[in-house]
């Protein structure tokens, strides 16, 4: 559920990029980040080590704008994705009202991405979350190297049905918006007031 | 929240602020959003602030749990000029104070504590502030959010 401050009349969402270690949930949130008109983006923070590999998490505030009276703002964040790190992608779970999941399309990393994947659902049902209800988007990303895993594997792997998927090379920016577009689509058509 | 909630808030917090010498007090919530806050503010990012606060207060959580405690309600940390006090107001909300003198820990404690007890009151949702919700007309705001969305996240 967002947060909602009557007494400021604001509604703050969190969207979360998930996925495994390099997958490019920092390069998907940075692109965003350049995209967007100044007035609409706070300071985006980065946690990361010496290798440039996201320590705690990612963040930068999104305004939305005005809407009904409530200034509705999109908390953006990503979780690290070292198979180490799974005490710091637990806790950032906690509260998030969408996933982007940005998997790896290197085919030597598809049992990386599944790992990752059955973990957050696991973690989702420790917050009492429902995987087969809550708003995930599943993102193939690296879609220009040679011989990327094929579009439905993961799907198949994972026994995921109707779940959203897109193609991106989040570096070029190549379906980078679309894939926020249709988690925030989805985060708002859950909303209830 | 009624515009007199959202008075007394404030009022409590500038109290906090202005009897233990403070410098900002903030009050978030664990997922990281801003509830209200008092005293200067220009110096920081308090949405920044916000986020960073609320992911290590989880994180400390965690350690708590490793060492057989449910959680830490108080942390602080110690630097040369300033410092940073953040305590569990509900189950849900902590404060955060940044201070300079630290001579003046002491007062900060008893300031956070009092504080505690009347923003437990003050901070719980009244009848009028859900119904002031529900005035709201939600496919209208679905629509208009989706209209945004679409607008904003141009590919």
């Amino acid at each position: 559920m967002p947060f909602i401050n009557y007494q400021e009349r604001e509604i703050t969402f969190k969207l979360v990029y998930y996925g495994p270690g390099m997958s490019g949930k920092t390069t998907n949130l940075m692109y965003i980040h350049k995209m967007l008109d100044t007035e609409r983006k706070g300071e985006m923070i980065i946690l990361d080590t010496e290798e440039d590999r996201t320590l705690f998490f990612d963040f930068f505030p999104m305004e939305l704008g005005e809407i009904a009276g409530y200034n509705v703002r999109f908390n953006m964040y990503t979780v690290p994705g070292q198979v180490y790190y799974e005490a710091s992608r637990k806790l950032i779970l906690d509260g998030a009202d969408g996933v982007i999941f940005v998997a790896d399309s290197d085919p030597l990393r598809f049992e990386a991405n599944l790992e990752l994947y059955r973990m957050m659902e696991q973690n989702m049902l420790s917050y009492e979350m429902d995987p087969q209800t809550f708003p995930v988007v599943l993102q193939y990303n690296k879609r220009d190297i040679e011989d990327p895993i094929p579009l439905g594997a993961m799907e198949e792997q994972l026994g995921l049905n109707g779940i959203p998927v897109f193609e991106s090379v989040a570096v070029r920016g190549e379906g980078v918006m679309d894939t926020i577009r249709k988690a925030s689509q989805m985060v708002i058509e859950r909303f209830q007031l | 929240m009624t515009e007199k909630v959202k008075s007394e808030t404030r009022e409590i917090l500038s109290k906090l602020v202005n009897n233990s010498g403070a410098m900002t007090a903030i009050l978030i919530t664990k997922q990281g959003s801003i509830v209200a806050d008092a005293g200067e503010t220009s110096y920081l990012n308090i949405t920044a602030m916000a986020a960073l606060v609320a992911g290590m207060f989880s994180a400390t959580r965690e350690v708590a749990r490793m060492v057989g405690e449910n959680e830490f309600s108080i942390l602080l940390q110690q630097g040369k000029q300033r410092h940073i006090h953040i305590s569990l107001i509900t189950d849900e909300i902590m404060m955060v104070i940044v201070f300079e003198d630290y001579n003046r820990i002491g007062q900060v404690r008893h300031e956070a504590r009092k504080c505690g007890e009347l923003l437990t009151a003050s901070l719980a949702p009244s009848q009028e502030d859900v119904s002031s919700a529900k005035d709201v007309s939600e496919p209208q705001f679905k629509e208009y959010a989706l209209n945004l969305i679409d607008r904003i996240f141009q590919g």
